[in-house]
């Protein structure tokens, strides 16, 4: 019975031992993993402060937009549109006038067979 | 083709001149140290919007006529200065952004100018959809949608000094070099005479229309009889 008890005691201290050993690791592991995550930190910093600045940069292709092009396009786009206006309302009312010379013909022929009644 | 009037014909024929010699002028006047050739927009991009405005103002007028009095001639005048503030607007919001992308590097940009002038295009927009589809009330409903339109033109006009945007602010034409303002009045004075011929052709289309219901309503009698 006293042998039995003694064993548990030192199984129940070895367990401690070894919980207490792990915790040790754990810490000393994020202890190491601190100037990593540091460095890193300062590494996205030092990004950040980058993309705020205006750097020369040398033998870049710059984008070249032909102004003349834009110009046309603009001028071009008005004159078709205005064009395109004016043959929409001839062709409209050449329509709307055919219309008008049908139903005077038919007003005519109405009352000329309205008078011969 | 339409019969037309020895003033309309010469109109025609001034305006026909114009788009020949205004481009000459346009790129006779002096580049604009800051944006460059691209610049040059301005001066037919300014004109088609004062021409908007006034056609907006123009279909107010007509609806409120119209509204107030139930004078249909103004009713028609209105479906036509409407129409010519869609083209004109449609004029705007191309040449507009074309100038944009090379000044600015964007198309569009959402401040307060763009916006309010696409704004008062979709409501001129509006007006044409609901004359169309509207059914009876169409033409009132219409109506009311063209004075909307024309509280928008002031905003649009002082938006650029109410707010900071980025597009150039109304100080721009009465402060315009000399030597650039042969081409900007000359400009001006073409698109304001086209937008004369196109309404006057317009209105045309508008009275010829009233004249074939009315032929319609005795054809209608006349066969009931």
């Amino acid at each position: 019975m006293i042998a039995s008890k003694n064993d548990r005691n030192n199984d129940r201290n070895d367990t401690t031992m070894n919980r207490a050993s792990r915790l040790r690791s754990i810490l000393a592991r994020s202890l190491r993993a601190v100037p990593a995550l540091a460095a890193l930190a300062s590494l996205l910093g030092a990004g950040a402060a980058r993309a705020q600045e205006y750097v020369k940069v040398e033998n870049v292709p710059r984008e070249q937009l032909p102004a003349p092009q834009f110009v046309g396009a603009a001028y071009g786009f008005i004159m078709i549109a205005i064009l395109v206006y004016v043959f929409s309302v001839a062709r409209r009312l050449a329509r709307t006038r055919g219309e008008i010379a049908e139903l005077r013909a038919r007003v005519e022929r109405a009352a000329g067979s309205g008078d011969r009644r | 083709m339409p019969s037309v009037g020895r003033g309309f014909a010469i109109a025609v024929i001034a305006a026909i001149a114009g788009f020949l010699v205004v481009p000459l002028l346009i790129v006779s006047a002096p580049v604009e140290p800051v944006m460059g050739v691209v610049q040059k927009i301005f001066y037919f991009h300014v004109p088609c919007a004062i021409m908007m405005f006034l056609s907006t103002f123009v279909a107010a007028a007509g609806s409120l006529s119209y509204l107030f009095k139930g004078a249909e001639r103004g009713d028609r005048l209105a479906h036509a200065a409407g129409e010519l503030g869609v083209l004109f607007g449609a004029c705007v919001l191309v040449s507009g952004p074309l100038w944009g992308r090379k000044a600015w590097g964007v198309w569009w940009q959402w401040d307060a100018r763009l916006t309010s002038s696409l704004l008062l295009f979709l409501i001129l927009n509006g007006y044409l959809l609901a004359r169309r589809y509207g059914g009876p009330a169409g033409k009132k409903l219409a109506a009311a949608l063209s004075l909307f339109a024309a509280v928008d033109v002031p905003l649009v006009y002082k938006s650029v000094d109410i707010w900071r945007t980025v597009h150039p602010q109304t100080t721009v034409v009465p402060s315009l070099d000399p030597a650039m303002r042969p081409a900007f009045w000359a400009s001006f004075g073409l698109i304001a005479l086209v937008w004369g011929i196109l309404l006057t052709l317009r209105l045309r289309l508008e009275d010829a229309r009233a004249t074939v219901e009315e032929l319609q309503l005795t054809v209608d009698d006349l066969a009931q009889e």
